[in-house]
């Protein structure tokens, strides 16, 4: 389970700093960023396996970031603290790994994490 | 409004069995005047008869008075001549003859002689000179000798009845001159025609109506009724004459005119109080008509008020919602970081940290998932979440949910959860139907308790149950326990349950309670382990 490189991306830096602490406390890595822009970048240039996302940010929402993610695409968690039916239901179709609303259970979090990485594992070893 | 018509109906029904107060006022009124004038116009031709009957009755008396006028000085003359011509009766005889008419009449001439009245000089039916008059028409005499002028009288005689004039001392002192004539003993029918012809009439020697008196009448059947009494002097006596008319004087038409005036008058009210009874329903109709728009209209005013009102409260309601959610939304955020920030200090403090540590954490925790559970409500009862159907772990959702919440200080959680009670459902929205259940619960034991908590398979549907041994809850609490906004908390806003049920309904379950105050709730929750709403597509 450990030794995933897990991205936070989230415009609230609270959001960011303590979810970062919580994974590299289950012995993930982490990283972060601050907006979708940034988010996209990052999943280009580096691999991560699981990508902890916020819909609503500034400049580009989470659900126009998870379609662009590169190939093969991280497992994407969506966090969300509105109701947007119409934008959750394109990012289902986007294939998000899962939906959280906020707030959310620390615990439940991290399980989901830890399904999405085994995600990740799966693909790779069927992808060899 | 249909109840209203048919109420107007029925009363207008109920009206027109029975005259309304102002045409039975009409027809009193004018009835009343009916009879008063039909009784005037008796009155006024009773009195015209009477007068008519009267003149009537003069004229005869009149005539009757005239026709004996002359008597009187017949017979002062027949008794100068006696005295002038004693000796030759010849004289008397054939002057005497010139008065009588027929041979029922006779003069005669009495003097006293001592007790006894002795004719002195007759003519006509009268009797013989020498002989003596008998002793009752003696009676007429001594009264014509104590009276200045002429007196008379009717006298019996047998079969017969005569008509007696006398005058006293007219052939020197103690002389009688006497004119008679005889009747037949019936009174009825002998007085001579004259123009009275259509009266009745009778003729009494007397100022009273004595039927001794009486001389001739033009009819049997007496004393005559309402007839009028005319007396009229003949000599120094007075005469009376009574009339009565058979027919009315004033005509027959006249007489009827009180009857005509009541006929008329009769029908003239009918018709005056039909008119003003029709008017009267038209109005009263029309009134009725005005009043039931009226009404009407006033309804529709008050509910076209209504409607404003709750338009206006409906806006502000939505106003107070979009505020409530903004808010709402705004709290998740900081809601989240707090709750990962709880993690951090829990996991970071390890197996090191204080019981008192533990302790505040533990409420930091609970009050921080109150806080998050009052947002998710609210939000979720301002703006319905379409749920999303996933299948959820029932077993693993309420082992999280009691962790979410730890409980309070002195309640004791006692759990009975089978493992794999698999459902299809909104994970967040049963998640939040269990922190509502368990925090409930919580809520109700300040004191502390015991929550005994079990989740179970039953068929094909999952059962929780929720029981506290807390303060329980009275009948008319428990009825409204799932109304929005009704609590009988000192915190919250009072949509948890409702919320709960909205929830567990969409989900196609059932929720329900049982409550004895100072014992304790129980919560039963059923959904059905099958899907019942449309999946999200994967």
């Amino acid at each position: 389970m450990t030794g995933f490189a897990v991205l936070v991306v989230d415009d609230e830096p609270g959001m960011r700093d303590t979810l970062m602490a919580i994974l590299e406390l289950n012995g993930y890595r982490a990283s972060s960023a601050p907006d979708g822009e940034t988010a996209v970048a990052a999943v280009r240039e580096g691999a991560f396996d699981v990508v902890v996302m916020d819909v609503r940010m500034p400049g580009r929402d989470g659900v126009s970031v998870l379609e662009e993610m590169g190939d093969p695409p991280p497992q994407v968690i969506l966090m969300t603290a509105y109701a947007q039916e119409e934008r959750l239901r394109a990012a289902v179709k986007a294939s998000a790994f899962a939906i959280v609303h906020k707030p959310f259970a620390t615990h439940r979090m991290l399980s989901l994490i830890a399904d999405a990485s085994r995600a990740v594992n799966n693909v790779s070893r069927a992808a060899q | 409004m249909a109840e209203a018509t048919d109420r107007g109906r029925t009363q207008r029904k109920r009206v027109r069995l029975r005259l309304r107060l102002i045409s039975a006022v009409t027809l009193v009124v004018l009835g009343g005047a009916v009879a008063a004038s039909s009784l005037v116009a008796q009155n006024a031709i009773r009195d015209q008869e009477r007068v008519l009957l009267q003149e009537r009755a003069g004229e005869a008396a009149s005539v009757l008075a005239g026709a004996f006028a002359g008597v009187q000085d017949s017979l002062e003359l027949l008794g100068t001549l006696a005295v002038t011509n004693r000796g030759r009766p010849s004289t008397f005889a054939s002057a005497a003859r010139s008065v009588i008419t027929t041979s029922n009449e006779g003069v005669l001439v009495t003097a006293q002689h001592g007790t006894s009245m002795v004719v002195t000089a007759a003519t006509g039916n009268a009797p013989a000179v020498g002989q003596a008059i008998p002793a009752d028409q003696d009676q007429l005499a001594r009264r014509a000798l104590s009276t200045t002028g002429m007196v008379s009288g009717v006298l019996p005689d047998g079969s017969r009845r005569w008509l007696a004039f006398a005058i006293g001392n007219a052939a020197g002192p103690g002389t009688v001159v006497w004119e008679r004539a005889a009747f037949s003993a019936a009174a009825s029918a002998q007085l001579p025609t004259g123009p009275w012809g259509d009266l009745n009439l009778a003729l009494y020697l007397s100022s009273r109506p004595e039927p001794t008196a009486l001389l001739a009448a033009t009819t049997s059947k007496l004393p005559l009724a309402g007839g009028v009494q005319y007396p009229f002097t003949v000599g120094a006596d007075t005469w009376l004459l009574v009339a009565s008319s058979p027919a009315p004087l004033v005509g027959t038409l006249v007489q009827d005119t009180p009857w005509i005036v009541l006929g008329i008058g009769a029908i003239v009210a009918a018709l005056v109080t039909t008119v003003v009874e029709i008017q009267s329903r038209r109005r009263a109709y029309a009134a009725t008509l005005v009043e039931e728009r009226t009404a009407s209209l006033r309804r529709a005013v008050t509910d076209l008020e209504q409607a404003q009102a709750q338009l206006v409260r409906q806006e502000k309601m939505a106003a107070m919602g979009q505020l409530a959610s903004t808010v709402g939304h705004e709290l998740r955020n900081p809601l989240a970081v707090i709750m990962n920030v709880l993690y951090l200090l829990e996991t970071m403090a390890g197996a090191g940290a204080s019981e008192a540590m533990r302790r505040h954490l533990a409420t930091a925790k609970r009050e921080t998932s109150a806080a998050t559970l009052i947002v998710s409500d609210l939000l979720d009862y301002s703006a319905e979440r379409v749920p999303m159907s996933t299948p959820v772990q029932l077993a693993d959702l309420m082992t999280e949910a009691l962790s979410v919440v730890p409980p309070p200080t002195g309640v004791e959680v006692v759990t009975h959860i089978e493992p794999d009670t698999d459902i299809h459902a909104d994970r967040d929205q049963i998640r939040q139907v269990l922190l509502n259940l368990i925090t409930n619960g919580y809520d109700s034991m300040p004191d502390g308790g015991v929550l005994d908590v079990s989740v179970r398979s039953a068929g094909d549907s999952a059962q929780i149950t929720v029981t506290d041994t807390g303060m329980g809850m009275d009948e008319a609490t428990t009825s409204r326990i799932f109304t929005p906004f009704y609590t009988t908390k000192s915190r919250g806003i009072g949509l948890g349950l409702a919320v709960t049920k909205r929830v567990v309904e969409a989900h196609g379950g059932t929720i329900s309670l049982q409550s004895t105050p100072s014992v304790g709730t129980s919560f039963t929750v059923t959904v059905p382990t099958a899907e019942t709403m449309a999946s999200v597509p994967k």
